[in-house]
């Protein structure tokens, strides 16, 4: 993936938008933020796990969490997903608040392994998602070919899971998550088993599958880098209990690009601002 | 299970068991032709073999071997069928595991020919009363293997069912099952040797035509060469169904990591 193919891929959203309707819709980020957390607390065996978290999270926008270990940030991902319901508090899903799992949430989860299943091919893992949403099985091959070709595992249709490496697992995961046609993607630590090498390649599909798409990421990481090189908005968790300790805005041009991004005077800024802060809550 | 995965090397091994085999039955005949036992009692291979070249040549002996081998495959897919419908039932709701829990492990430990009597008034001396005790004494390894299967599913998997909102019935179908699949082909694998064993009790003990009955008989009136036959043929049909049950594992079971 080059720097032109982003561009490229990012114009082609802008003149469809002028085109269609939805597109232009969701194509302004409007005031109204499509996801809100109201003084959500959540308790666990007489543990506090979440205090009062209040969130908005507009449409379109990449949002990345980050916080040591305990802090709650997949919790709060699970809360959108409707897997968790709070204590006190609500969170306001397109003006509803969350009660279930809704499908155009999708979810990809850390353990990628285990979130497919391994008696079904890498298609029919796809497959599982387009006959949960009922679409019709004439349609099914096209739409899985396309989806499959859309996270580079276009020939290794017809592999089981096991057949395939780590990365390729997860990118298998993620092309069922978009067989659901997501407003809103939930990825939690979906890199964090990777090597260095395939999680700055799947960094930037995700980016340009997001980019085409229009859809809103909460994205779950424990690396600061990876955050700041993703997100438009990092928000750092602290421990003890789980609450919103800081919001960073992330002001770095798009399409983001592995070298020149990360090299960025400001990305340099803002990876020794945030670093700072979660050793000092850390500690 | 051998580590030999090469060509050559696989065919070793099969000559080695093969030579094994042979050593065997080599060393049978060695025995009957020193009439170290009574050929009354213990007739050579050789006397064996030539009893079931002539059963099968009257077409008496693989009439037999027929129906018994019927009855073993009917009692073994019906509780199979039965034992995997059960335990979806039971399986696939804690509230159901925990209410017929106690019951089952009461009724399991019951010896299957303990449960013959009561086919017999059931039933009478009949087809459908060797079913029943088939069913009764095979049913639990494919009850609890898939009953097991449903419990151990991975709970990642689970919420993979919830996000994408599945129901209950394509939970059921598309993950539960497949998932219970490996547990329930070692069952079934563990009830076909069950449904034999039952099966040939059944024969004697309801008198009904078959290899079960054919080797009483034959002991009764001290025809060892038809007697060994039997036993030699009972042996097959496990060594054929097991090879034939592995075939089904393989195609079944490919998606699994080559071990």
């Amino acid at each position: 993936m080059t720097a032109f193919d982003q561009a490229s891929a990012r114009k082609l959203k802008n003149s469809e938008q002028l085109f269609t309707g939805t597109e232009v819709d969701k194509g302004m980020k409007s005031a109204e933020p499509l996801i809100t957390f109201r003084n959500v607390c959540l308790d666990f065996v007489g543990r506090r796990i979440l205090q009062d978290i209040n969130l908005s999270i507009g449409r379109q926008e990449f949002v990345c969490v980050v916080g040591p270990s305990g802090c709650g940030k997949t919790t709060t991902l699970r809360l959108i997903a409707g897997l968790l319901q709070p204590t006190s508090g609500e969170i306001v899903y397109n003006g509803k608040p969350v009660r279930e799992p809704a499908r155009d949430i999708a979810v990809v989860f850390q353990d990628y392994t285990n979130a497919l299943l391994p008696w079904r091919t890498a298609a029919g893992n796809v497959s599982l998602a387009l006959e949960a949403a009922g679409v019709p099985r004439t349609e099914r091959p096209d739409r899985i070919a396309a989806l499959l070709e859309k996270v580079g595992l276009g020939n290794r249709g017809e592999a089981y899971p096991s057949e395939l490496s780590g990365g390729m697992q997860q990118r298998l995961q993620i092309a069922r998550c978009l067989a659901q046609e997501p407003s809103v993607l939930l990825m939690d630590e979906p890199f964090g088993a990777l090597d260095a090498m395939t999680r700055q390649h799947l960094q930037d599909q995700v980016l340009r599958i997001m980019d085409q798409s229009g859809t809103t990421v909460f994205f779950v990481t424990h690396d600061l880098e990876e955050a700041i090189y993703l997100a438009d908005r990092v928000i750092a968790l602290a421990p003890n209990p789980g609450r919103v300790a800081e919001v960073f805005d992330i002001k770095l041009p798009r399409p983001r690009n592995q070298l020149t991004t990360r090299e960025d005077p400001e990305f340099l800024r803002l990876r020794r601002k945030i670093f700072d802060f979660v050793q000092e809550s850390e500690a | 299970m051998n580590k030999n995965t090469t060509r050559t090397g696989k065919i070793l091994w099969l000559l080695a068991s093969l030579a094994f085999a042979a050593a065997l039955i080599a060393g049978w005949q060695l025995i009957a032709n020193m009439r170290l036992i009574s050929p009354v009692f213990l007739p050579g291979p050789d006397r064996a073999f030539d009893a079931a070249v002539t059963g099968f040549e009257s077409g008496e002996l693989g009439g037999k071997l027929l129906l018994t081998v019927e009855r073993m495959i009917y009692g073994w897919v019906l509780s199979s069928i039965l034992g995997v419908a059960l335990g979806t039932l039971i399986g696939s709701s804690a509230l159901a595991r925990s209410y017929f829990g106690p019951t089952l492990e009461f009724i399991r430990p019951l010896p299957a020919s303990a449960i013959a009597p009561i086919a017999i008034t059931l039933f009478g001396l009949s087809n459908a009363s060797v079913l029943v005790l088939i069913a009764f004494g095979t049913i639990w390894p494919m009850l609890l293997a898939t009953i097991h299967g449903f419990a151990a599913i991975h709970p990642r998997l689970t919420e993979v069912g919830h996000v994408l909102k599945l129901s209950r019935l394509e939970t059921i179908w598309k993950i539960a099952l497949p998932n219970a699949v490996p547990d329930i082909l070692a069952s079934m694998r563990l009830g076909l040797t069950i449904s034999l064993i039952l099966t040939i009790v059944g024969e004697m003990l309801m008198g009904l035509e078959g290899i079960g009955n054919s080797i009483l008989l034959a002991a009764r009136s001290f025809d060892a060469p038809n007697l060994y036959a039997g036993v030699i043929l009972i042996g097959l049909i496990g060594l054929v169904s097991n090879l034939l049950l592995d075939m089904m594992d393989r195609r079944l079971l490919r998606w699994r990591p080559s071990r």
